[in-house]
């Protein structure tokens, strides 16, 4: 019986491994694949770039800086902006989210205001800020703000409207103030929410910085590929997306472990 | 009335209904009954009869449309420090570890970090939990996050234990050894506990006096005092058997 359980147990120890084999595979054939159609597309003389010319822009935006900056000193701009922004959006934010989530009065005086707002694409506001403000930094970090703010305070807000009553009940028995009910239980529990927010926060300011640049910077990854589309560079172009991708990746990445760190209870779910 | 039957908790023409889309629904029903210092009372009914409902009164989460508690004498209003509950959906939070769950109670009423440890350590020894302190709910079994459950109770230090069906979705198997080990913390820390159930044989185990309840809404049926079945009771004894299929005669069918 034993022996036979044995048996089993490696042929399930097999296909385990087999598994987590395939598993490895796969994103490096995803890659390859990625690779080979861009080869096919940039093939045939489309004007798409190849992957050779972008690697060559690369190594030139390293020797030939591009308004004094490297490909990183332009990366490093971009995300200087949104640095600024999320810093915002990860205090005002979630201290406003967690208002109109946990306060049913507040949700109803500041609710509708905060929806008017949020229906509004952050581009829109550009003339309006270009006005006030003129075309420095700030102006800049404000649009992305205006484009990233409402993901995280749309999380927070759910997180926190909510949160379980039977946690809340475990508050009551041992006679919780409001304010131990908000700090010890609601913020608590809601955490993988405001989490969620922090993560959409800083994909959508990634993205909102780079339009922002298009539009009228000298420096940030932004500014690097509407240099490309105005004197026809579509290797600069390319190699700006492919930056703007790794960067987004390494993002991710970084706010992942993040959440690991900080909540170390949702490490039984599978994110990717 | 000699010593021993001083009576802690009095529930007095306890009435709870709720507005539902069609009409008004009544769960509790003029419900009066006594619970003696130190007793091991069990509140038994078929399923929904408004059991969790008494429940949620005695801790202070719902407040009843009419009728009065009173504790050691005094009425009561909403929750009160002196009542501890072991929930039936467990209710631990699952991003603290089961020492911080252990010590809510104490964090709550502001006692010092030193001194909740000390008082949680002896609780989560006392619950079988030693190794466990710093293992979060979802690495726990079903059986052992009932443990911290009632670990997180004691550590409070209530003159009143409230148990709700704690052991229903238990297999059979870690319900048997649960109760057995409810019974010994119940005799090494002595407090009143107030135990619901829908489980006839589990009633017959655990209780001093069982308080039967009707179906919804719930009013009080029979009162069964069990004092002279003696302790530890076996469930295949012949006295056992009478007494459970006595109580099983009388208890309604839940619909």
């Amino acid at each position: 019986m034993t022996k036979k359980n044995n048996s089993m147990l490696s042929a399930a120890e097999i296909r385990e491994k087999q598994l987590q084999m395939l598993y490895k595979i796969l994103p490096i054939v995803s890659v390859i694949l990625l690779i080979g159609l861009w080869l096919l597309a940039s093939s045939g003389g489309s004007g798409f770039p190849s992957p050779a010319e972008v690697w060559d822009k690369t190594i030139q935006l390293f020797v030939k800086p591009v308004k004094k900056l490297s490909l990183i000193g332009h990366v490093g701009v971009s995300l200087r902006r949104i640095g600024l922004a999320l810093l915002f959006d990860w205090t005002a934010g979630i201290a406003f989210g967690v208002l109109i989530g946990w306060y049913p009065k507040a949700k109803a005086l500041l609710g509708p205001m905060f929806n008017a707002f949020r229906a509004v694409p952050p581009l829109a506001w550009i003339p309006l800020i270009t006005l006030w403000f003129g075309i420095g930094e700030f102006p800049k970090v404000l649009i992305v703000i205006f484009g990233s703010l409402a993901s995280i305070v749309v999380n927070v807000q759910a997180g926190m409207s909510n949160v379980e009553k039977m946690y809340l009940d475990v508050g009551t028995v041992f006679n919780a103030t409001p304010s131990q009910r908000l700090l010890k239980i609601a913020i608590p529990s809601a955490l993988d929410a405001i989490f969620a927010g922090v993560r959409t926060s800083t994909s959508a300011a990634w993205m909102v910085v780079l339009a922002a640049e298009m539009l009228g910077a000298n420096a940030g990854i932004g500014f690097l590929i509407s240099r490309g589309m105005d004197s026809l560079d579509m290797p600069l172009v390319l190699t700006g997306m492919v930056a703007i991708g790794i960067v987004g990746a390494i993002l991710a990445i970084v706010t992942q472990f993040a959440e690991r760190m900080i909540c170390p209870w949702t490490r039984r779910k599978k994110s990717f | 009335m000699d010593e021993k039957k001083k009576i802690i908790l009095k529930l007095e023409n306890i009435c709870q209904s709720y507005v539902v889309k069609d009409g008004v629904k009544d769960a509790v029903d003029n419900v009066s009954f006594e619970i003696y210092d130190n007793e091991f009372l069990v509140l038994l009914g078929p399923g929904h009869c408004g059991k969790t409902v008494l429940m949620n009164l005695i801790a202070g989460l719902e407040t009843p449309v009419g009728g009065k508690i009173y504790l050691d004498g005094e009425e009561i209003h909403g929750s009160d420090r002196r009542i501890g509950m072991v929930f039936q959906s467990l209710n631990l939070m699952p991003w603290r570890t089961v020492m911080a769950n252990v010590e809510f109670g104490l964090e709550i009423s502001g006692v010092k970090k030193d001194e909740r440890r000390k008082v949680a350590q002896k609780y989560i020894d006392l619950v079988g939990l030693t190794g466990f302190e710093n293992s979060y709910p979802h690495e726990l079994s079903g059986g052992m996050k009932q443990r911290v459950g009632i670990a997180r109770a004691y550590t409070n230090n209530p003159e009143i234990l409230l148990m709700d069906e704690p052991f229903g979705q238990l297999d059979a198997q870690t319900r048997y050894a649960m109760e057995e080990e409810v019974l010994r913390i119940w005799e090494q820390e002595k407090r009143t506990i107030i135990f619901v159930t829908n489980n006839i044989e589990e009633a017959v185990f655990l209780a001093d006096r069982i308080v039967l309840l009707s179906k919804c809404p719930a009013t009080v049926k029979q009162i069964y005092d069990l004092k002279d079945l003696p302790r530890p009771r076996n469930m295949t004894d012949t006295e056992f058997l009478r007494i459970r299929s006595e109580v099983s005669e009388n208890t309604d069918l839940a619909l």
